[in-house]
């Protein structure tokens, strides 16, 4: 196994929801993935000190991948979901490196793991890496290429107005067509 | 058949920039999820979804074509961005349904 040249594809794939929650009182943010139908949002709820609100659920799903030439699997569950760069902070590391790889038709693409453990313990580089050879074995990288960047080279995450590749609104009777900050 | 023809047969209307490709096969979907989760690099993805988020999603699987249906309205800032990633951003009159009928005509089906 050591040896083999992985091949992957996608397995385990679990469709769901990422939460999105903030506490009023300290302002923290926390997110989770739910397979709830539809979470609830709206009423607030107290947990020790916090005072935890919805703000929103944004359909989702969950991978693992898994080579198809010796079995390994490498979860990935830790992933929250992945974010494109906006280019709203012009110093932002993120910012700079997309700019860079632009240049050379290379796509870049923020991982960003659940909140707040991801700030501790982010997703391994090496993952991340996995994550970039895998969706650039499924494009023809003679036109293009993608990178994955992990997100704690967001230095200010609270002004960061990235749009997530996720869906919201899908109940609403109207496309949703304007998106808030989450982060 | 590339964008451009398939385009052409079918009546839709090019509202981005990008460089013109070959196609291989459709795929439906209003879930972005759903998007990275089946489709194919060169597929032509059907949707309704119009904000701007559907761009990076559609890079990322490398899809030829994104083609908005029922006559929705794509904002400028949807079209500037599949322009600036060179990813074709056509639209149709024709509901879901009926567009995917007329490419099964054509010869094009699920990858």
């Amino acid at each position: 196994m050591a040896d083999c040249q992985h091949t992957w594809e996608m397995t385990g794939i679990t469709f769901g929801f990422v939460v999105f929650e903030k506490c009023f009182h300290c302002k923290d943010l926390r997110t989770y993935f739910t397979e709830e139908d539809h979470p609830y949002l709206g009423e607030g709820y107290r947990e020790d000190d916090h005072y935890w609100n919805r703000m929103e659920a944004a359909q989702t799903f969950q991978f693992d991948l898994k080579c198809n030439r010796c079995g390994h699997v490498e979860p990935f569950r830790d992933l929250m979901g992945l974010l494109h760069c906006t280019g709203c902070l012009d110093d932002c590391p993120v910012n700079i490196r997309r700019l860079e790889l632009e240049k050379d038709h290379t796509f870049v693409l923020v991982a960003f793991g659940f909140l707040p453990q991801a700030i501790k313990t982010p997703i391994p580089e090496k993952k991340l890496d996995l994550l970039t050879d895998y969706f650039n074995s499924r494009r023809d990288t003679s036109r293009s290429k993608i990178q994955i960047l992990p997100f704690t080279l967001i230095e200010d995450l609270p002004r960061c107005k990235g749009d997530f590749i996720h869906d919201i609104g899908m109940l609403s009777q109207e496309p949703v067509t304007e998106r808030k900050p989450l982060l | 058949m590339t964008v451009n023809e398939m385009a052409q047969e079918v009546g839709l209307k090019s509202l981005s920039t990008y460089e013109d490709r070959p196609v291989n096969g459709v795929f439906v979907s209003d879930m972005v999820s759903d998007v990275m989760a089946g489709a194919k690099s060169g597929n032509l993805w059907l949707t309704v979804q119009t904000h701007k988020s559907i761009v990076p999603a559609a890079n990322l699987v490398d899809v030829s074509a994104v083609i908005i249906t029922g006559g929705k309205d794509v904002p400028a800032e949807t079209v500037e961005l599949a322009s600036k990633f060179n990813i074709a951003v056509l639209s149709s009159d024709l509901p879901t349904f009926e567009l995917v009928g007329k490419l099964y005509q054509l010869g094009l089906g699920s990858s």
